[in-house]
């Protein structure tokens, strides 16, 4: 897209049922609005999607909130729309993976604070969480991290540290690099 | 992005079921080691190994710690030394076992194969000398395997060869009675000899190979034996033919090979090597959990070797070809499933419990991806019988157009139900009954060589 316009990301929230995506980019469409990219996901029967998308000139958020409004109040249950202004200059490619993807596994029992002590420690340690997931296997918790150690001056040491963590709160962390995952679940094998 | 549920498979596939990457090794052509006396011989060996796999260790380290999986063996294998040595006496060869055990320390590696000789098409002076020295070789180092291949499908079987190799076999295991005959099983005797197997005690860096390679032995019997039992337990076993759990051995050996693939090329690219191959074998390991003679049964035998324990070998040994060769660009050695009976828990109760004899190991052989292998036999068997044993496996490669082996230990002083540990993964198993020793020494006598088979009329 060439001409002058103005990019948008915007957030919707809502119950799951059919027909959400529909309105929601039926409202953008109307405004000219062409979406750039798009992830959708539903937990628990709630509806989440983020979009990125390019405005002709002089569209305000103001406007598109606007728009979305009337989307909501003609839809059959609640959609909540948050619309913010992007810098274009700051748009990083969600597509390709970092060199120094990982993925950590943390597993243990069910207990308050449990993703807070992990994501404490990806916080002290300057680890990017690139996608997060939690799940129940065996009847225990586990959270899913795939984390960018590109920040990071060495892994063996982080794996020391991982260690400590896991002693301290009974929780087993495992960390393996992003590529093994890739080269068993995948037809391509990634080769650097 | 990949799903939840294949990300805790993988994390269950190394933490939990034993993947490993089993042996990472380099082959080394020593052809251009050849100096004019063995002192400059020994010294040009040592210095080549030195200076082409000085960093294969610690790259192996680094690239193993970087996706957390194991990798268990790193090696080296050389031109057959026949090659390197010929000229010179036997003494001399023992020499360069010296020196060759003593590289292999230097660099840190666990084992080093390739005191090797190609003889199936007749016997060289310098083969000749070499197999006089391996006793001394192998029992006066503590790195260094050797290797002789007697047949081939073009060739036949050189018995003359086989004559003087079932003596070689209990001069082996005399010389280290001490620890139970283990120097045989630095000894292996082949039809059809691959010359890039990164398995011992078989690997040689043969003559159709590079200056310089990095091959990868991949392994996980652990790894196939949980997927079965957890494809079992999900669709029920009344719901599943044979064709369904061979599906699930193909997917799972896809998986288990790509991780070598993976490492095996890092580790060639980091070092500035060429890769090779990707060996696909089962090689089982004393631990529990991984072991090839536990898929057998969880494939529906009760005991190891009974009726249909053939079968379920070839099912696996095919599947696990299938799955792997997709996954890796080249794939090369043995490839299969390996049936090594000191090494695998699951084999060497099924020999103490009887329930597999050596005839039946025999006849899984055939279908299996090497042959007799660690199998301990009483010290009393004389040297016609291990030569003729060594002739029915190697009669089976030779036909069957596939790579077949014996590596038999002769307990010494130990006879048959006894038992005997040779530690580490080397393992350890009840001594097999061996029937009708002592009653093939005339076969063995004629010695000569068997004609190659015909290549028509395949029945």
């Amino acid at each position: 897209m060439t001409e002058p316009h103005e990019l948008f990301v915007i957030s919707i929230t809502s119950r799951d049922r059919v027909g959400i995506i529909h309105e929601v980019t039926k409202a953008i469409s109307e405004l000219g609005g062409n979406i750039a990219d798009i992830r959708q996901s539903v937990l628990c029967g709630y509806f989440n999607m983020i979009l990125l998308a390019s405005f002709p000139l002089r569209t305000t958020q103001r406007l598109i909130e606007r728009k979305l409004a009337e989307a909501d109040s003609n839809s059959e249950s609640a959609i909540e729309a948050v619309v913010r202004k992007a810098d274009e200059h700051s748009l990083t490619s969600s597509a390709s993976m970092p060199e120094n993807a990982y993925v950590l596994t943390a597993t243990g029992h069910d207990r308050i604070g449990f993703v807070a002590t992990i994501t404490s420690f990806c916080a002290e340690n300057r680890i990017n969480v690139i996608d997060l997931s939690t799940t129940i296997s065996d009847d225990a918790y586990v959270m899913i991290l795939v984390v960018d150690l590109n920040h990071i001056a060495s892994v063996s040491d982080m794996r020391r540290d991982l260690q400590k963590l896991s002693q301290e709160n009974g929780i087993k962390v495992v960390l393996q690099h992003y590529d093994i995952f890739r080269a068993v679940n995948e037809i391509n094998l990634p080769i650097r | 992005m990949i799903r939840p549920e294949e990300i805790l498979n993988t994390v269950d596939m190394i933490q939990k079921e034993n993947l490993d990457v089993r042996a990472v090794t380099m082959g080394i052509s020593l052809l251009d080691c050849h100096r004019a006396t063995i002192e400059l011989t020994c010294e040009s060996i040592k210095a080549k190994i030195k200076h082409h796999a000085a960093h294969l260790v610690e790259t192996c380290e680094a690239i193993s710690a970087e996706y957390s999986v194991p990798v268990v063996n790193k090696r080296i294998a050389v031109t057959p030394i026949a090659h390197v040595g010929a000229g010179f006496s036997a003494a001399d060869f023992v020499k360069i076992a010296i020196a060759l055990d003593e590289a292999a320390d230097e660099v840190g590696v666990d084992f080093l194969g390739g005191f090797s000789a190609d003889v199936s098409g007749g016997t060289s002076s310098g083969d000749h000398e070499l197999i006089i020295s391996i006793p001394e070789a192998l029992t006066c180092t503590r790195k260094v395997c050797a290797s002789i291949n007697v047949g081939t499908t073009r060739s036949g079987i050189n018995m003359d060869a086989v004559v003087m190799l079932g003596q070689t076999v209990k001069d082996l295991a005399e010389r280290s009675s001490d620890q139970g005959g283990f120097a045989a099983a630095k000894f292996v005797i082949f039809t059809n000899q691959p010359g890039d197997n990164p398995f011992m005690a078989g690997a040689i860096h043969g003559l159709g190979q590079p200056e310089i390679v990095i091959n990868v032995g991949v392994s996980g019997p652990g790894v196939i034996a949980r997927a079965l039992e957890r494809r079992i337990a999900q669709d029920g076993s009344e719901n599943l033919g044979l064709h369904d759990l061979a599906e699930e051995i193909k997917r799972t050996a896809f998986r288990v090979t790509r991780s070598g693939e993976l490492i095996g090329r890092r580790v060639a690219k980091a070092l500035g090597v060429p890769f090779g191959v990707v060996d696909l074998s089962l090689a089982p390991t004393p631990n529990v959990g991984d072991s090839v003679g536990e898929i057998i049964q969880i494939l529906g035998v009760d005991a190891v070797g009974a009726p249909g324990s053939t079968a379920i070998v070839a099912l696996l040994n095919d599947a696990v070809k299938k799955g792997g060769t997709f996954a890796s660009q080249s794939v090369g050695g043995l490839s299969g499933a390996f049936i090594p009976v000191c090494e695998d828990q699951v084999l060497a109760n099924a020999v103490r419990d009887e329930s597999l004899v050596l005839e039946k190991l025999e006849a899984m052989t055939s279908v299996c991806s090497v042959g007799l292998d660690m199998v301990a036999i009483p010290g009393s068997v004389d040297a016609a019988t291990i030569s003729a044993i060594i002739a029915d496996e190697m009669a089976i490669g030779m036909i069957n157009n596939k790579t077949t082996a014996v590596r038999v230990i002769p307990v010494p002083g130990k006879e048959a139900g006894e038992f005997v540990s040779f530690g580490g993964l080397f393992g350890e198993s009840a001594i097999a009954p061996v029937r009708s020793a002592g009653k093939s020494s005339r076969f063995i006598q004629f010695a000569g060589k068997i004609p190659a088979p015909i290549h028509s009329l395949r029945n």
